[in-house]
């Protein structure tokens, strides 16, 4: 449909409309603001981690990072995990019960969390949920068990039965048979679904700033948007925030791309 | 919950859904379920209810009263909140406007160019390869590190645009992007396409590479044009495709909140402000139970989008 | 992980056990907090001991203070305060939430006007009136921490709202820093678009900084003194014919803006200026220690666009008392908030304070050493007005009203800029 130069026209401008300002964003984490605006474009003068040090150190991104790590290393597990359980029973219940749970657990994926956010707040308020990491694990396990359950619940759902089965003859209990075969056979969905969780969860803004009141409990994103002030948008500054935060992802994406890929695009096309 | 005739339902196209009747099961003896079986999806469905169901219906109950969010006391004020929304207050419905343009804009582009691209790259050669990986990359980042580096790039007087512009002698092409009033929601909207078209792409990848070549070979042989080709055999093999991307854009435009308040700043100004950025400024200005209503407002408004959505994908003939 | 209470791990697992039905019971209200403004009372005292969490939005005062922070608990043994700081639109926007539970900010700083308000009606105040800090302001400039007969907060910052100006690029093209009306203020803007600079950078794509611009056009434009509440109650319009001189006074100034100013944010309206291209920043004088970062080596002086005809101008410029502190009511802390607030609130410390961080303050009996605040001292015996923006209670209003004059800079006409933000005005009446 398209000649060979125009498809390498449109691929070559694209390319570069992504890759430009990514590195302008790498150089410029090096740079002074005064270098920034007076050349974009120019390889820094030196690789001066000034800018770094002052975002972890002076900024307080280095504990950011780690409430983000906190958060993420505990509500990708537990998500995946009460995913994965109530898949497991999903698959195996038959008629109303499978149809019923499965239905009520993934109904959430219609409700955006902008919806409930002010009676989620006077909950939390209640729960004394409210600038603590656990408020923030317990609101991305509940926003994501939707996705999490219809992905999981999904392949589960396509094991051949017969294995089940074959083990509840051999009289091994339900937990036994989704731990030693559900779960080891759903590993490429669980892996996909780890990954999707991972990136909306190391990512997710809303919630930090509804329930994050101390700038020692704030995650990367909240602590990266607290950056742009009334009185400081240093750019610099940003930049080398911005490449801390992305850091890990950039990361898994460079050795896991594929899953990667599959986990985005699974969220995707079931969320 | 009547709000749901979306998200949930939407993907049928391309995934079988658990629980649904399924013939070889029914034809199968029932095997006696182990009973703990029903304790394993337990805490899933008590987290849900407590912390997801439970405040969506208290929404409902807040958006009938006055409440500011500290006093005890508060009013019973029955739809105020909502005629207030749709009759008084030209700021929502100022959102509601730039954020229905923002959703279309984004689904229309969107949809267009990552199609283009997967097109661009259906072949598995080493440099689509590459550039898949590449064009998928934004996606991985958070939104607002995205919006940093485009409100970089927009900046009138420092940023990349005009100074590109300036470099090639464009000097006459050169504007204030989101400091226009007119185009900012533009400017966004391309910055949001920016962020998720590769996302979109692999989806259409995927379905793209489910087209068996013998087809095209076929119809090659027949004489059939390019054009052709796509009208009768791509565009129906990539239909179900379309209609997962679609629906996936318009929720995710939907709810563009940390592209807009990362680039526009908190609150952003009127040109930029769309449902869920006006439901938070509510909520800020300690109006709880406005807030409440415009919530309801938003997710109906979701579920109504996302319905037509459905009729209208649906009346697309699939091999036509 | 120590940020995960097992309390608060069993609170959940306990609210799971009550069962949704429970909860779903109770509707709004009910709240945790202290309610109502029913008359605050001074802090709690008691031994200065312990952790003080200091809530503000100055990040850029952050080393000045973590200074104090290390003089002050060298007083009182056992004592220390953290700073949790936002930046200021976060803060104007959240930290009503943040504060009424108490958990953070035991001391605190607001903004003049809308929030001070929101904070009183909120009881989040105690009465500082008889505290040993408020002897040491300066009377006249308490006002705006004042409630009824309560002290309910110190104003501790002087700043001046207006356009700083590059004395060197004034000097260059024969300019006036202190024109006497407005066709003396275009002809200045004139003299400097001749000599090659850009007149004036103004940040038009930041709704907080911009807006400080218009303290100035409406000061001595407005028939009242109480304008902007005025037109929030609805006495005055923007359609008003005082409203619309002001905004085609706005029209007057595009040609002297940088190009394409109303996408310009904060850091490149700086820049510009810091570097010698542009003459003016309007903004204010709490810009100038970010300015003096960017590199800029020129003197400073502020220069008042003085809107009037003819030289008989009411105000010779505009300042604002803001950053109130304030004790928490719902702290568990208040005497070591209390002291935290004396100790601020002390000359010398105050003044260390101003001197570092280049802002007046209404501390009496300050020496000022920074060569800045000495220049700019003059500025704080003229007859300068309260800066209006501040009387807006609500924000929608507030931002509506200023977006008129970025509309009329964006090329609407003023009539119906001005007609846009009564209508949104009108609708929260």
């Amino acid at each position: 449909m398209f000649s060979s130069i125009t498809r390498r026209g449109i691929l070559a401008i694209y390319a570069v409309i992504i890759i430009v300002p990514l590195t302008v964003v790498g150089f410029g984490s090096f740079k002074s603001t005064q270098e920034l605006f007076e050349g974009p474009f120019s390889l820094p003068q030196s690789l001066s981690p000034a800018n770094y040090a002052e975002v972890i150190g002076g900024q307080d991104l280095g504990s950011s990072f780690m409430n983000s790590v906190i958060v993420t290393a505990i509500s990708v597990p537990l998500t995946l995990f009460l995913a994965s359980l109530a898949g497991y029973a999903v698959s195996r219940l038959r008629g109303f019960m499978s149809w019923g749970i499965f239905g009520f657990l993934v109904l959430g994926m219609a409700i955006p969390a902008q919806a409930n956010m002010v009676p989620l707040y006077v909950l939390f308020g209640r729960l004394g949920l409210l600038d603590s990491l656990t408020g923030l694990v317990v609101a991305n396990v509940v926003s994501s068990l939707p996705i999490a359950v219809f992905i999981l619940g999904g392949f589960m759902r396509t094991l051949p039965k017969e294995l089940f089965e074959a083990s509840s003859i051999d009289g091994t209990g339900p937990w036994r048979t989704y731990v030693s075969i559900a779960l080891p056979l759903s590993a490429p969905s669980v892996a996909a679904a780890a990954i999707f969780l991972f990136v909306i969860h190391w990512n997710e803004l809303l919630y930090p700033l509804l329930f994050i009141q101390s700038p020692s409990h704030r995650t990367l994103p909240l602590a990266l948007l607290s950056f742009q002030g009334e009185f400081q948008t240093n750019y610099p500054l940003l930049f080398a925030g911005v490449i801390l935060a992305s850091l890990p992802v950039v990361v898994a994406y460079v050795f896991l791309q594929r899953y990667f890929v599959a986990g985005i695009t699974a969220g995707a096309s079931k969320g | 919950m009547s709000i749901h005739p979306g998200t949930a339902a939407k993907t049928s196209a391309l995934d079988s859904r658990p629980g649904a009747p399924d013939p070889k099961a029914r034809r199968r003896s029932p095997t006696r379920v182990n009973p703990a079986l029903y304790l394993f999806p337990l805490p899933a469905v008590a987290i849900t209810a407590f912390f997801l169901v439970m405040p969506t219906l208290q929404a409902f109950q807040y958006a009938v009263t006055d409440w500011n969010g500290f006093s005890a006391a508060f009013n019973y004020v029955g739809m105020d909140n909502f005629i207030r929304a749709f009759t008084k207050d030209s700021l929502f419905t100022n959102a509601l406007t730039n954020n229905l343009k923002f959703v279309l804009l984004v689904v229309v582009a969107q949809t267009v160019f990552s199609l283009l691209l997967a097109l661009l790259l259906t072949k598995n050669s080493r440099g689509s390869i590459l550039l898949r990986a590449l064009f998928f990359f934004p996606t991985i980042l958070s939104s607002v590190s995205v919006a940093f580096i485009w409100k970089f790039i927009y900046d009138p007087n420092f940023g990349l645009a005009n100074s590109v512009l300036g470099a090639v002698g464009l000097e006459s092409l050169q504007g204030s992007y989101l400091g226009n009033n007119v185009q900012a929601l533009y400017w966004v909207a391309m910055t949001q396409v920016w962020f998720h078209a590769g996302q979109m792409m692999v989806v259409f990848i995927a379905g793209l590479q489910a087209i068996p070549r013998e087809l095209y070979e076929a119809a090659e042989m027949d004489g059939a044009g390019k054009w052709q080709q796509f009208k009768s055999i791509t565009w129906p093999f990539v239909a179900p495709a379309t209609s997962i991307v679609v629906a996936y854009t318009t929720v995710q435009s939907f709810k563009a909140f940390d592209l807009i308040l990362g680039i526009a700043g908190n609150p952003p100004k009127a040109s930029l402000d769309i449902l869920s950025t006006r439901i938070y400024s509510t909520f800020a200005n300690s109006e709880f139970g406005y807030a409440a209503a415009q919530s309801i407002i938003f997710m109906a408004m979701i579920a109504l989008v996302t319905w037509l959505q459905r009729r209208l994908l649906r009346l697309t003939p699939k091999g036509e | 992980m120590s940020q995960i209470s097992r309390r608060q791990a069993l609170s959940v697992l306990g609210a799971i056990g009550f069962g949704a039905t429970a909860a779903a019971c109770a509707g709004p209200g009910g709240s945790t907090a202290p309610g109502g403004s029913a008359g605050a009372v001074a802090p709690s005292a008691g031994n200065i001991t312990g952790k003080v969490s200091f809530a503000h939005w100055r990040g850029e005062d952050k080393v000045v203070f973590d200074e104090l922070i290390k003089r002050f608990a060298a007083l009182h043994q056992g004592v220390e305060v953290a700073q949790d700081i936002s930046t200021s639109n976060d803060y104007n926007a959240q930290a009503l939430q943040k504060l009424r539970g108490g958990s953070i900010g035991d001391a605190f700083a607001t903004f003049r006007g809308s929030q001070f308000n929101n904070f009183t009606q909120a009881g989040i105040y105690t009465d500082l009136k008889d505290s040993k800090a408020a002897s040491n302001y300066q009377p006249g400039l308490l006002a705006a921490g004042k409630s009824g007969s309560s002290q309910l907060g110190l104003p501790y910052q002087v700043v001046f709202p207006m356009p700083m100006a590059n004395v060197d690029l004034f000097d260059k093209a024969g300019a006036d820093t202190a024109p006497k009306d407005w066709r003396a203020f275009l002809a200045m803007c004139e003299k400097l678009a001749a000599s090659g600079v850009i007149p004036i950078s103004w940040p038009g794509g930041d709704v907080g900084n911009g807006g400080q611009l218009f303290n100035c056009m409406i000061a001595n434009n407005a028939p009242v003194d109480d304008m902007c509440a005025q037109i929030e109650q609805g006495k005055l319009k923007c359609t008003d014919d005082w409203f619309l001189k002001m905004l085609g006074q706005y029209k007057d100034l595009v040609p002297y803006l940088q190009p394409n100013a109303t996408g310009t944010a904060v850091e490149p309206a700086q820049n510009l200026f810091s570097q010698g291209k542009a003459a003016m920043l309007a903004t204010g004088s709490y810009h100038i220690a970010a300015v003096r970062g960017l590199g800029a080596k020129f003197p400073i002086e502020l220069v008042f666009p003085n809107t009037s005809t003819g030289g008989n101008a009411k105000y010779e410029g505009v300042y604002n008392a803001t950053f109130i502190l304030g004790v928490n009511a719902a702290s568990k802390n208040q005497a070591a908030a209390a002291a935290w607030i004396d100790f601020l609130s002390e000359p010398e410390n105050a003044a260390y304070y101003a001197n570092q961080t280049a802002q007046h303050v209404s501390v009496d009996k300050v020496d000022y050493t920074n060569p800045d605040l000495k220049r700019l001292s003059p500025w704080l015996g003229k007859k300068t007005a309260l800066a209006a923006r501040f009387q807006f209670q609500n924000l929608d209003v507030r931002n509506a009203v200023e977006a008129s004059a970025t509309a009329v800079i964006s090329g609407t006409s003023p009539e119906q800029a001005a007609e846009a933000a009564q209508k949104i005005v009108d609708e929260r009446l």
